[in-house]
């Protein structure tokens, strides 16, 4: 390998671009929290006022365990899906694995944003497909304001979350799939290996990596998501939507309070780094 | 393998389907409805289209507008990765240098930044930097969020790189950039169309950035116009459905068209 300062001229664009726009913000996050603020101007130095301030806070607590829930949700849903359809692709024809995972990453394409639109109107009370669904097979009892009420909103957001997800993990688990020696299934359907036998025996273990990956990406979307609660609910009914990306969209640019809104940061920031440096030491571990 | 657990799997593989398939069937059934049959009639397709939903939206709600500035914005974010990542990309995977391991570091914890967390003091920079309203201050800081990802991707495919390619051509003399040029570029030319459409996908589908940084209605993108659209006009559905078919449909057409680079693209990053 060569050894050359000249590699710094390499790094010099992505690392300006990725410093200014990414890096010095969030030294500047670290520092606002410190600070009272008023009418977007630095006022005195507060200590850890704004840090004390997060424990009486019912609404941070409540959207940290919004995040909570959305990252269990999606660590079991789309991941579960995303495995066992990629274990049944596995033994299919090229042609059927090329079409059905496309079909299943089209949502993926689909900006979050259009989705929650899409996913609104399915939800809808009154003309919502699902409602009219559950009506013509007799279950209409069972229908709902599903974005609208506070015991079934979060989690009809969640359908349309794993909606946009189980595709990726489809592909990114058919790449890894087919990846292993094909040797270790013939060994195994020789010894008369049932399909469920070589799934849980074979399948799953050997893609213990791409899981971590998958569970590491689920993870920190589920803290970092924002679009799709905003275009759908902005967090309501109530707070039954509240998650922290758009408890510090409010509280930044509608209360105005930087201060607070920079230690929200700060918090969100603190939790995806713990969360990755706990999935890389995992990662690490043969 | 027995016929019953075949019929199962067989299920699972359909409903799954029809969850991606159907919410997409019918933006498109109503985007070419007419307004009288909205909600009338089998989920079934008319004929004729009527195709007066999408001429509404695009000549008189602005979508013609919206669409060239996202086409703007995510093509100029796609050249400035194209024309950054690699380079750091090269240097990280092919060069030795004092402070790489705390470099790459850095650009690894960025890969799971949240853009909202960013915003507080973005937001404010921007200002400062007369960027506010500028599609400039939604461009700069679009590439330098997917930066980490790039630069990560870009290592990794150039890891693969012979380096007997690369010490043939320093055995020539070349300059560095030179053999980036013309070693590097030509061998990686897949993984970097992977990474391009991508990065497109990504840029397409921002959301926050253009929505804080743009108060001039004529440089808003398809995301932003979508989600106001919902606002303004609460009750043409037929005209929601066109504009959320226009915002999608030339990435799922990019999608299905590309399926191997972006399937390459995405792997890339995951499957070490």
């Amino acid at each position: 390998m060569l050894t050359t300062r000249s590699a710094y001229l390499f790094l010099l664009p992505s690392l300006a671009l990725y410093l200014l726009f990414v890096g010095l913000p969030i030294l500047q996050v670290f520092g606002f929290s410190f600070f009272a603020w008023d009418n977007g101007i630095a006022g005195e130095f507060i200590g850890l006022a704004n840090y004390s301030r997060l424990l009486s806070d019912a609404v941070f607590w409540t959207a940290l365990w919004h995040n909570g829930i959305w990252v269990v949700l999606t660590l079991a849903f789309p991941l579960l899906a995303g495995l066992v359809i990629a274990a049944i692709l596995a033994d299919r024809n090229a042609n059927v694995v090329r079409w059905l995972g496309a079909v299943y990453f089209i949502p993926r394409t689909i900006p979050l944003v259009v989705a929650g639109i899409i996913w609104g109107w399915i939800y809808n009370p009154i003309f919502g497909l699902l409602n009219f669904g559950l009506e013509a097979v007799g279950l209409g009892g069972l229908g709902g304001a599903w974005l609208a009420q506070e015991s079934t909103a979060l989690l009809s957001l969640n359908v349309v979350g794993a909606w946009t997800f189980f595709g990726f993990c489809v592909i990114i688990y058919l790449a890894a799939i087919q990846s292993i020696d094909p040797a270790l299934y013939e060994a195994a359907s020789i010894d008369g290996a049932s399909w469920w036998r070589k799934f849980r025996d074979l399948t799953v273990p050997l893609l213990r990596g791409s899981t971590l990956f998958l569970g590491l990406y689920a993870a920190i979307e589920a803290m970092r998501f924002f679009d799709l609660v905003w275009v759908t609910t902005q967090g309501g009914p109530g707070y039954a939507t509240e998650v922290l990306t758009t408890h510090i969209y409010k509280t930044f640019f509608l209360v105005g309070d930087f201060g607070y809104a920079a230690t929200l940061s700060v918090v969100l920031l603190i939790i995806v780094l713990a969360i990755s440096a706990g999935a890389f030491t995992l990662l690490r571990k043969p | 393998m027995t016929k019953s657990p075949r019929l199962f799997q067989n299920l699972i593989l359909l409903a799954f389907a029809l969850y991606a398939l159907v919410p997409v069937y019918l933006v498109f059934l109503a985007a070419i409805r007419s307004e009288a049959d909205l909600f009338s009639g089998p989920l079934t397709l008319s004929w004729p289209i009527n195709l007066g939903n999408f001429a509404r939206i695009w000549n008189e709600a602005g979508f013609a507008t919206y669409f060239m500035n996202s086409v703007i914005t995510a093509v100029s974010v796609t050249i400035l990765v194209l024309l950054t990542a690699p380079l750091a990309g090269f240097a990280f995977a092919k060069l030795r240098f004092p402070g790489k391991e705390i470099l790459f570091a850095l650009f690894l914890a960025g890969l799971v930044v949240p853009a909202p967390s960013v915003i507080v003091a973005l937001y404010g920079n921007l200002q400062a930097l007369g960027l506010i309203d500028n599609r400039i201050g939604v461009i700069l800081p679009q590439a330098a969020l997917l930066m980490p990802f790039s630069v990560f991707m870009m290592r990794t495919v150039i890891q693969d790189v012979p380096d007997e390619l690369i010490e043939a051509a320093v055995m020539d003399g070349a300059g560095l950039l030179k053999l980036f040029l013309t070693i590097v570029v030509p061998v990686v030319k897949p993984g970097l169309m992977s990474l391009g459409l991508i990065t497109f996908l990504f840029a397409w589908q921002e959301y926050l950035l253009p929505l804080v940084v743009f108060q001039t209605e004529s440089l808003k993108p398809l995301t932003v116009g979508a989600a106001s659209l919902q606002g303004r006009y609460g009750v043409d559905y037929g005209g929601i459905a066109a504009a959320g078919l226009i915002a999608f449909a030339p990435l799922v057409v990019l999608f299905l068209a590309m399926q191997r680079s972006f399937v390459r693209g995405l792997t890339a990053g995951a499957v070490k």
